[in-house]
């Protein structure tokens, strides 16, 4: 009998192992080959080399001149120029209404209260395809240009709902009993919300706007659809890439993205986390 | 000002503006898509405002007689695209659900940790973790290079473009939103009813089946539904990972938006897909209430 159940805790461990190498290893896979130097096979390994970086920041390197590089590397920043523009301003707009109706909902008892906390997690439900083409009807009937102002609405409308559940997990397991003192202590409504509320619901709101961040920066489906012709995003750019053709300038940028999704979201994961 | 009326002006400033903001920026979208779906496309590729159930007659069998004739296809797609998801659901689940046992029987430091590794991907660019995919299952990639090497196989084999890439995509691509309700109720598992069953003489086969399982029924339900309504939709991943072999109904929709130009029948295929997803949600809400309910009878 114990035998047969240090064989299955061991077994259990190693399909646990498993799940976690599925999820990681691609992604080691990729960041390894990304140093790859051959340019034709990807997958076979002729050498190191650190030329596809260079290639994608704009250096000048020795393959420039064949026909391999990414069509301008112009086109690539202006992507990763709006990416960064629409997830600035959908962040800002998100985290004030996300924390908005958080708060709203805590401190308020309403009729409609329940049918209002269920709306909230709609947006996040739907599938994107859905949200992303009804936008678009939206915005070709309203006469909107589409465009970057279009990318952020579309976007903010999921982004708010993320917010508030990440605000609202906070603000639920929040010591009431410190509000309660402030407020025995002769502070006012305002004084306590300012000096006891939102200190102990700080870091939950950053995280919840770091994720929103990084959200915004990687979402395709939404996007896709209300970009309208002019403006391109990051994951856009690489999504129209893949269907063209692979070359080993995307291992980088991808490379490149993931790094820099794990510390946005790493952050993000952590404030939320915290518990004072 | 009273304190009540203060209350409502203050609910009021935190609520309206976002309140305003989601009733025309995602509420209106949907009632209009909802219209547009039960009116006419027009010639040119835009909209003509006379009631015409035919868009959903094309897909359920009533076509305009007019124009053209029922074509059976977008029901199989819808049905090729239900059964994918299902397989999905069914692939996420068997690789969530041993490690969420492993990983609620660690201690809180490697728990949260295990966690954290499982979140993570979630925040990461989908289309990065798909473009890894296509790296690894192509004519020339990496398992293909490695099984020619090791001369096990002498052409290489097709694994991208086929269901199986889509679906081992989705799973890869959905683990996360699998994992956690089913590690909610995995944490919650009451093992003292585990370890009666088992000194009451029921085999472990025995009491997974009837003591396990039905205790964690209600997360496999949370995580099943979650899975499904995005895998059903889905266009990233078959575009990715299926090409033009394998279409979806998320492609059919992109399709008719983006190339067909014919709205009206875009946004009734988008419909279906809703409906789906609010079937699915009621039944959830009900069954799992009606759940709680009989748990609640029988303490």
């Amino acid at each position: 009998m114990k035998i047969a159940r240090t064989l299955f805790t061991g077994s259990l461990l190693a399909y646990t192992g498993l799940f976690f190498a599925f999820i990681y290893i691609p992604l080691v896979v990729i960041a390894v080959y990304s140093f790859n130097a051959n340019p034709v096979n990807m997958m076979t390994w002729t050498g190191f080399t650190t030329e596809w970086y260079a290639q994608v920041l704009g250096f000048k390197t020795k393959v420039s001149e064949s026909a391999l590089y990414i069509e301008s590397t112009g086109q690539l920043l202006q992507a990763v120029w709006n990416s960064l523009v629409i997830a600035a301003s959908t962040t800002a707009i998100a985290t004030i209404f996300g924390t908005a109706i958080a708060i709203g909902l805590y401190r308020f008892e309403f009729v409609g209260q329940r049918f209002y906390r269920v709306v909230m997690f709609m947006p996040m439900l739907m599938p994107d395809i859905v949200l992303g083409i009804a936008l678009l009807i939206f915005f070709v009937n309203s006469g909107i240009r589409l465009g970057l102002t279009t990318i952020i609405i579309g976007q903010c409308t999921f982004l708010i709902s993320y917010v508030f559940i990440v605000v609202s997990a906070r603000l639920a397991g929040m010591d009431r009993t410190l509000e309660h003192a402030s407020a025995d202590l002769g502070a006012n409504e305002w004084m306590t919300f300012r000096r006891v509320v939102l200190p102990q619901l700080f870091p939950a709101i950053v995280g919840g706007a770091l994720l929103a961040f990084i959200i915004s920066m990687d979402d395709l489906v939404i996007t896709y659809f209300i970009a309208g012709v002019d403006v391109t995003t990051l994951p856009m750019f690489i999504f129209s890439m893949l269907r063209r053709g692979i070359k080993p300038e995307i291992n980088a940028i991808a490379v490149m993205m993931l790094s820099f999704s794990f510390v946005v979201a790493s952050l993000g994961l952590y404030l939320r986390s915290r518990q004072k | 000002m009273s304190i009540a009326s203060r209350r409502r002006f203050q609910l009021a400033v935190l609520l309206g503006p976002v309140s305003a903001f989601l009733a025309v920026f995602f509420l209106g979208p949907l009632a209009i898509m909802v219209v547009t779906s039960l009116l006419a496309p027009g010639l040119y590729g835009g909209v003509e405002w006379t009631f015409y159930p035919h868009n959903f007659g094309r897909i359920l069998g009533f076509a305009d007689p007019m124009f053209e004739e029922f074509d059976p296809i977008y029901i199989a797609i819808f049905l090729r695209s239900v059964e994918i998801a299902a397989l999905t659901v069914l692939a996420t689940l068997l690789v969530c659900y041993p490690a969420a046992f492993c990983i609620a029987r660690l201690s809180e430091r490697w728990k949260n940790f295990c966690l954290f590794l499982i979140t993570l991907p979630f925040f990461t660019s989908l289309i990065v973790r798909l473009f890894v995919w296509v790296l690894i299952l192509r004519q020339t990639g990496l398992v293909n290079e490695m099984l020619l090497s090791t001369g096990l196989i002498e052409r290489p084999l097709d694994l991208i473009y086929t269901r199986g890439a889509i679906i081992l995509g989705m799973t890869y691509v959905f683990i996360p939103f699998m994992f956690m309700p089913v590690y909610a109720s995995v944490e919650k598992l009451d093992w003292t009813l585990v370890r009666a069953s088992l000194d009451l003489g029921a085999g472990p086969l025995r009491t997974f089946w009837r003591i396990i399982l039905p205790l964690t029924a209600p997360g496999i339900a949370g995580g099943a539904v979650i899975v499904f309504i995005p895998a059903l939709g889905n266009f990233v991943v078959p575009a990715v990972l299926g090409g033009a072999k394998v279409m979806m109904f998320g492609n059919l929709i992109e399709q008719q938006f983006l190339a067909a130009r014919n709205w009206p029948f875009g946004a009734a295929l988008a419909m279906m897909v809703m409906t789906v997803m609010l079937i699915m949600m009621i039944a959830h809400v009900v069954l799992s209430g009606r759940r709680s309910a009989a748990a609640a009878l029988a303490r």
